[in-house]
């Protein structure tokens, strides 16, 4: 494709701006107040009552059908493609059924929080109906049966290890339930949803007939059949609604949208698209029974749009489709997906500081020939994302040796655009490699697509990452145990008593400790895993979820949420490597090698988080230490055998009958939360500050000489090796792509770390003042997006100590 | 093995000729144009600078210096120039980064050891190692030896160059530079005395060599408003340029600007050009047009 490139249309593309449909669209979202909506709880009580006593999985199903067929729906006049999970043009569905009665504030005084700045308030009739929910859901969920589990397994452990922000905290941020990442896009648009009933129907029967033993496969196929009528149901009820708005429509080439809607609903999902539009329209009514299946885990993935969508945008231009409408059209889609909101946890607002649910586009990368896929849908889909504007999706670039430089070119203009971050670029072959090196067909490893940020996921597994809630753990706080004998930051044992501090005699004793107090706690983690796995199918399941999202949920007729031991999937993030090591390198400097201290003074001087003017005299000490992302050799070794040595201890643990866990070290944000659990480290960093962004990015401030010294020092802690993904942030300013041949540059710089399997970058473009303004006038920056640690989010929108991290990281300026 | 007094190792150079470049800076400088960005450069002996709005006032600078060179001044510090013995005790000491050093001696095989680190960066985007200053060509027998073992390792070089050294300067590294970014800042000699205390016969007839010794060479001029940029000094350069034939074809305009100023308060010494505006982007454009209407292939470095 990439010799082929048509260079006529990219450069009608490059010309396109958004259409007045786009942009009608863009105000309304920019103006429109944030809802949450009680309307889904009002059926799904309904439903649960009226199934009482029958299959979890039919109940289930049920549940999703009553909600689709009674939800109150809303065409908006904008509306290129339709259906959106309330009336309104930004809001999200409450889910109790999901998480019981999470929702802060929900019963004091009706102020729901969304994010850390934004708020929403419930009127008295939805307060009831929540109410009334609750009666029905509390205490009968997933997440308080875990919780309950957990606390007959390891007391107070979880609690505790979660206060003092040693473990990911998202089973109260309401992450359950969540195993899939993106559906299969391909075979819905293949053989529309008639064709997956027809196929579940057939199952049935031949169940029947070879009188086959498992009968809980039919209750899956059953229950799949429910809730696929129920979608093409709800498809019917907007052909409908789009009929009685074209019949009052006065404009003419309005009611003639209206009726084209109408004809597209009443034909897509059930059958096979046939066009762009009916393909988009297909996979909203998809993503929209998801959502709506489980509104705490709505993230609306697009996988390789540009792969499964391209035969139908190069039909349609063929046939004179203009490029004009498919654009709107495609931008329409984008943009939704990008607005989801969805109601989270405080902690999760803490740890994550996103705004909008979590979407992901994924261009260019390798096919099935092992060659590059690139096309001219790739290059629209990033040009629209620079039109856009918008801190969501995240977009990412699937970087391989053949990766055409037009499309290289292109990303760097649109990072340029946007103000960094966009798209982000992430190694395919590391990627496929990791895969393949974990039993994966190659087939199915080039399939991969990123979750989020940047985990890698494949559509054709289950992936119980998020199910447990628990897939992260902080290494900078394991040090922090191992210099207080496993007391944590709020003072209770956490962790592993390893020894009097004070008695370590040198740095390989402390090593050997850090690596117990790993042992001790990653097996922990592993334990309230397999229990959360345990549960979860016990109080929930996801029929359209499974089987939309996972083709052998077919074939196996179960529930993704039932773990399989081939198709499920387990990850894990060690974060916090680069804090733990620097630190290490700078006890093992002043106290063990110049002997400049004792360790007896370091710990005083760290448990006083550097007061004083001596304190202040001893962190400066610390500072000036060899740092990770120098180019020092000593300080990245370290940084090499703690990520080898964490690594082995997670692959070493036996978690039969399933599969390994694998290592993926994204960053989200969390670097801010996580450091609310370390007190001051040897590395110089001050108790409760911020740790390091990213999982491969030197300390802030730390890295003296140069964005390519940053780079071979990533190379040389070589996470590649034992990581799916690892976040590397740079930040530049915008000076340095002021000519066409200055673009070039990044190219080829960005093509030689990836090429010397780097496994992803992503660039802030921003200059320091302008960062300082948008801090002091925020109203100004609006549109202001920044990179943290593999999101995009609006910089106004940060909490004040995250726009310092962004402000204060070491600008190059070149 | 040679030896050299080394500011700066700068990695991701692109403005430095092709590619993504590695800058090595040498101390030493036989001009002295009153423009100059790189002041640290002209010395060719190590010195320390002192960044006053770092400098937190705490005294251990003082504290360190052996010879009493650290003048307190209310909260703050001076360096008292004529006492300091250029040892750094203050630099080592200073926690905030407001005392640096300007130099080191490095030897030819450490500066090739650190320049050849970013070959993954030069191969991917052909570039390669340049040397500036200062003025390289003041350590030519340096030069030669870092540059041979660097291009035995397929690394390009580069030599930015003010010409005003002897012949056989660039006669001793001419075989081991692939291309020269060459400056020529007045055509008049009498006013290039004036503005870098040096006539420009030498830096002429250098260039002349330069070229018909077949060498690849991109001539630079540092505009600066005002001073070399009106219609008769273009018309001279232009006349010069096209005298050197093919090899004399390109030019590329440098536009002034004064981000070095602060590194002359660091020195303690004196800006001579402080009124200057940076140079408006439609003015250099029109000198570009000019060159290019006198027949000269003439850019503009972003």
């Amino acid at each position: 494709m990439a010799a082929t490139v048509d260079n006529s249309l990219c450069g009608r593309i490059d010309a396109l701006d958004l259409s007045a449909r786009n942009k009608a669209w863009h105000r309304a979202m920019k103006a429109a107040p944030w809802r949450v909506c009680a309307d889904r709880e009002k059926w799904t009580v309904q439903s649960w009552r009226e199934t009482e006593g029958e299959d979890l999985q039919l109940r289930r199903a049920k549940l999703l059908a009553c909600v689709l067929d009674n939800l109150e729906i809303n065409i908006h006049p904008f509306d290129e493609i339709v259906g959106r999970p309330t009336p309104f043009v930004i809001g999200c569905a409450t889910a109790i059924d999901v998480n019981g009665d999470y929702i802060p504030g929900l019963l004091s005084d009706g102020e729901v929080a969304l994010t850390l700045d934004a708020s929403t308030t419930l009127d008295d009739a939805s307060r009831d109906i929540l109410r009334e929910s609750i009666g029905v859901f509390a205490g009968k969920t997933m997440r308080e049966a875990t919780e309950r589990a957990w606390e007959s397994l390891v007391g107070t452990w979880a609690r505790d290890a979660e206060a003092a922000k040693l473990k990911d905290p998202s089973l109260d941020a309401a992450i359950t339930g969540q195993s899939t990442s993106t559906l299969s896009w391909s075979k819905i648009l293949r053989v529309g949803l008639r064709g997956y009933i027809d196929e579940c129907q057939t199952r049935i029967a031949d169940f029947i007939a070879r009188e086959d033993a498992d009968v809980s496969k039919i209750y899956f196929w059953q229950s799949a059949v429910i809730v696929l009528e129920a979608v093409i149901r709800h498809a019917r009820r907007y052909a409908a609604l789009a009929h009685e708005l074209a019949s009052a429509e006065t404009d003419a080439a309005q009611k003639a949208h209206l009726l084209k809607i109408a004809e597209v609903s009443e034909y897509v999902p059930e059958n096979p698209a046939r066009n762009f539009h009916e393909a988009l329209q297909s996979m909203q009514f998809c993503n929209l029974g998801k959502m709506l299946e489980n509104p705490a885990q709505n993230n609306c993935h697009w996988g390789r749009s540009d792969q499964y969508l391209y035969p139908f945008f190069a039909r349609d231009l063929a046939n004179g489709i203009p490029l004009e409408t498919l654009a709107s059209q495609f931008a329409d889609l984008i943009g939704r997906w990008g607005t989801q909101t969805f109601v989270t946890g405080e902690s999760q607002r803490e740890s994550h500081q996103i705004n909008f649910g979590i979407s992901s586009i994924m261009v260019g990368g390798l096919g099935q020939d092992n060659e590059d896929k690139s096309n001219e849908l790739s290059y629209l889909t990033l040009h629209l994302i620079a039109l856009l504007k918008l801190s969501s999706p995240t977009v990412c670039l699937r970087w391989n040796k053949k990766t055409p430089n037009w499309l290289m070119n292109k990303a760097i203009r649109t990072n340029l655009e946007t103000k960094g971050g966009i798209p982000l670029f992430e190694n395919d072959e590391v990627v496929i490699g990791n895969y393949v090196k974990d039993g994966i067909p190659f087939n199915e490893a080039v399939e991969w697509a990123s979750l989020g940020c940047v985990y890698p996921c494949l559509p054709t597994r289950a992936e119980q990452y998020g199910a447990e809630g628990i897939a992260a753990f902080n290494l900078a706080g394991l040090l922090h145990l191992v210099l207080h004998n496993g007391v944590d930051i709020n003072g209770k044992q956490t962790g592993l008593q390893t020894g009097d501090p004070r008695g370590f005699t040198s740095v390989d004793e402390i090593y050997g400790a850090l690596l117990a107090q790993h042992k001790y706690f990653s097996h922990r983690i592993f334990w309230l895993g397999a229990v959360a796995r345990n549960v979860q199918s016990d109080y929930y399941r996801t029929p359209l979820l499974s089987i939309l999202g996972i083709e052998a949920s077919m074939e196996l007729g179960q529930d993704l949420l039932i773990p399989h031991p081939d198709y499920s999937l387990y990850g894990m993030s060690d974060r916090a490597i680069i804090d733990a090591a620097d630190s290490l390198t700078a006890l093992n400097e002043l106290v063990f090698k110049q002997k400049k201290l004792t360790l007896g003074e370091l710990l005083d001087a760290l448990d006083s988080d550097f007061a004083g003017e001596r304190g202040e005299e001893l962190r400066q000490l610390c500072l000036r230490q060899p740092k990770y992302g120098n180019d020092i050799p000593e300080a990245d070794e370290l940084v090499r055998r703690l990520s080898e040595d964490s690594a082995k201890i997670i692959r070493d643990y036996d978690n039969a009958p399933f599969r390994r866990f694998m290592i993926s070290r994204e960053g989200l944000a969390w670097h801010y939360f996580g450091g609310l659990g370390v007190g001051a480290l040897p590395n110089g960093r001050r108790a409760l500050e911020p740790l390091n962004d990213g999982s491969l990015s030197p300390m802030r401030g730390a890295d003296k000489n140069g964005p390519t010294a940053v780079i071979r020092s990533a190379c040389a802690a070589n996470y590649s090796g034992v990581s799916y993904a690892s976040v590397l942030n740079q930040k530049f300013s915008s000076s340095i792509l002021g000519s066409d041949e200055s673009i070039d540059k990044l190219v080829a710089y960005t093509n030689a770390y990836m090429a010397a399997d780097g496994s992803h970058i992503q660039y802030n473009i921003i200059d320091s003042a302008e960062l300082k303004d948008a801090k002091a006038n925020p109203e100004n920056y609006q549109d202001l997006i920044v990179r943290i640690g593999g999101f995009s989010a609006y910089f106004v929108q940060l909490s004040p100590s995250i726009q310092d991290d962004v402000i204060f990281r070491s600008e190059f300026s070149l | 093995m040679e030896t050299a007094v080394v500011t700066n190792i700068q990695g991701y150079s692109i403005h430095d000729g092709p590619g993504i470049r590695t800058v090595v800076f040498l101390k030493g400088c036989p001009l002295r144009c009153k423009w100059c960005a790189n002041p640290e450069n002209l010395s060719p002996a190590p010195q320390v600078g002192f960044l006053q709005n770092l400098c937190r006032g705490c005294g251990r600078c003082a504290a360190a210096c052996p010879n009493g060179a650290i003048v307190t001044d209310g909260d703050s510090h001076r360096i008292d120039r004529e006492k300091c013995a250029g040892r750094f005790a203050c630099a080592e000491a200073c926690y905030y980064g407001a005392l640096v050093r300007y130099g080191e001696e490095l030897t030819s095989g450490e500066v090739y050891e650190k320049a050849r680190r970013d070959k993954m960066f030069y191969d991917s985007s052909g570039g390669g190692v340049t040397f500036s200053g200062g003025e390289p060509l003041t350590r030519p027998a340096f030069v030669r030896e870092v540059a041979e073992r660097l291009r035995a390792d397929g690394i390009s070089v580069c030599v930015e160059t003010c010409g005003f050294v002897p012949r056989s300067a660039f006669e001793t590294v001419l075989d081991t530079v692939d291309f020269f970014c060459y400056d020529l800042k007045f055509a008049d000699s009498a006013r290039h005395r004036g503005y870098t205390g040096a006539p420009n016969d030498r830096i002429l007839e250098n260039a002349r060599f330069l070229v018909n010794s077949g060498a690849e060479v991109l001539f630079r001029r540092p505009l600066i408003p005002g001073v070399n940029d009106g219609d008769g000094e273009t018309e001279a350069t232009a006349k010069f340029l096209k005298s050197l034939g093919a090899g004399g074809a390109n030019l590329q305009l440098m536009p002034y600007h004064r981000m070095g100023q602060a590194k002359y308060a660091a020195l303690g010494c004196e800006y001579e050009l402080p009124e200057l505006d940076v140079a408006d982007p439609r003015d250099t454009e029109s000198v570009r047009e000019k060159y290019e209407s006198l027949g000269v292939n003439c850019t503009i470095s972003k």
